[in-house]
């Protein structure tokens, strides 16, 4: 009898951790070569990087930081002032690139996001989601590490912080 | 004679477009119904209104018309997000466990009641024997009840 409570019990702690995503912060890509990106960029910053922006032609041989963002989101509005921060420091060795996603016929509330917050690293508007559920999107905030070969170093799920962000900088580089 | 072919071959061509509209969209939310929405609480694909579900959805639409197979279009989606994304485990690895162990409870569970009634039924077959002299007793106590009615 103990073993069959044993054996249910394990299943039951099995299902409950299929069912949270929240607590699944690594990607199945690690290692991997991450989807190519082609996406509009934000009207306000068509000057500095043209109408498209590429994936992995853009990055020009850099690491990438590909922050997922959505204007509604407040997690996301904590952490754009950070990126920021990490693409003025370190602008010429990392590619700093913003990807409003999950914000459907949301671009221009996506323009004043950037101008709020002063942005002037790279950001697409995916419109459709489809770059975000190519990279295994499970919600907003989202950033990818990637290596200058194309691979994926690491994945944050949720609010980024500037020891974090400090930190994927420094092993990216390394 | 022209316009009866006519009307003929525009109405079967119809009824091929409106069926094949019908089985791509059938098939559209049979492999949606195995997808788990990645943003949603407890929701397949088919059944979530979130913009991702309408994403892989369209996605799925696209692929079946390109000619991909199911098991194509599963694993496209499991490139991104894993296992975690199928709603009906995989048959392999750990998640074998997910059907194995409720067999082998049930199996487990079964044997217990087979053994739990053979018990009992052992038990009810083994009265012992009562001895004369308490047969006795049993009758005379029995007498007495009948007497004192």
């Amino acid at each position: 009898m103990a073993v069959v409570i044993a054996a249910l019990g394990l299943l039951f702690l099995f299902g409950l951790r299929r069912g949270s995503p929240d607590r699944i912060i690594t990607s199945n890509m690690l290692g991997q070569p991450v989807p190519a990106i082609e996406l509009p960029v934000h009207s306000n910053l068509l000057t500095q990087y043209g109408s498209t922006f590429s994936l992995p032609a853009d990055a020009a041989g850099r690491p990438v930081i590909i922050n997922f963002w959505a204007e509604w989101c407040e997690p996301c509005r904590v952490e754009a002032p950070l990126l920021q921060d990490i693409w003025e420091a370190y602008g010429d060795e990392v590619l700093v690139l913003g990807v409003q996603t999950l914000d459907r016929g949301r671009q221009a509330a996506g323009r004043s996001f950037i101008n709020e917050f002063g942005l002037t690293f790279p950001n697409v508007f995916d419109g459709d989601s489809r770059s975000g559920r190519a990279y295994g999107l499970f919600g907003v905030p989202e950033t990818f590490f990637v290596n200058a070969d194309g691979t994926l170093h690491e994945k944050h799920a949720g609010i980024l912080t500037a020891e974090l962000l400090e930190r994927a900088v420094g092993a990216l580089l390394n | 004679m022209f316009y009866l072919v006519l009307v003929a071959l525009v109405a079967g061509f119809s009824l091929a477009q409106s069926e094949g509209g019908t089985t791509i969209e059938r098939r559209v939310f049979e492999i949606a119904g195995k997808l788990r929405c990645p943003i949603c609480v407890s929701e397949s694909v088919a059944a979530s209104s979130s913009q991702i579900a309408i994403t892989m959805r369209e996605e799925i639409q696209e692929q079946l018309e390109a000619g991909l197979s199911e098991s194509q279009i599963l694993a496209g989606f499991q490139a991104s997000y894993g296992d975690w994304v199928l709603l009906e485990p995989p048959r392999r690895g750990v998640h074998l466990l997910v059907w194995l162990l409720p067999v082998a409870a049930g199996a487990a569970g079964l044997v217990l009641l087979i053994g739990f009634m053979r018990r009992w039924t052992r038990a009810a077959a083994e009265v012992p024997a009562a001895s004369e002299a308490e047969l006795e007793r049993v009758r005379e106590a029995l007498d007495g009840d009948v007497d004192s009615e």
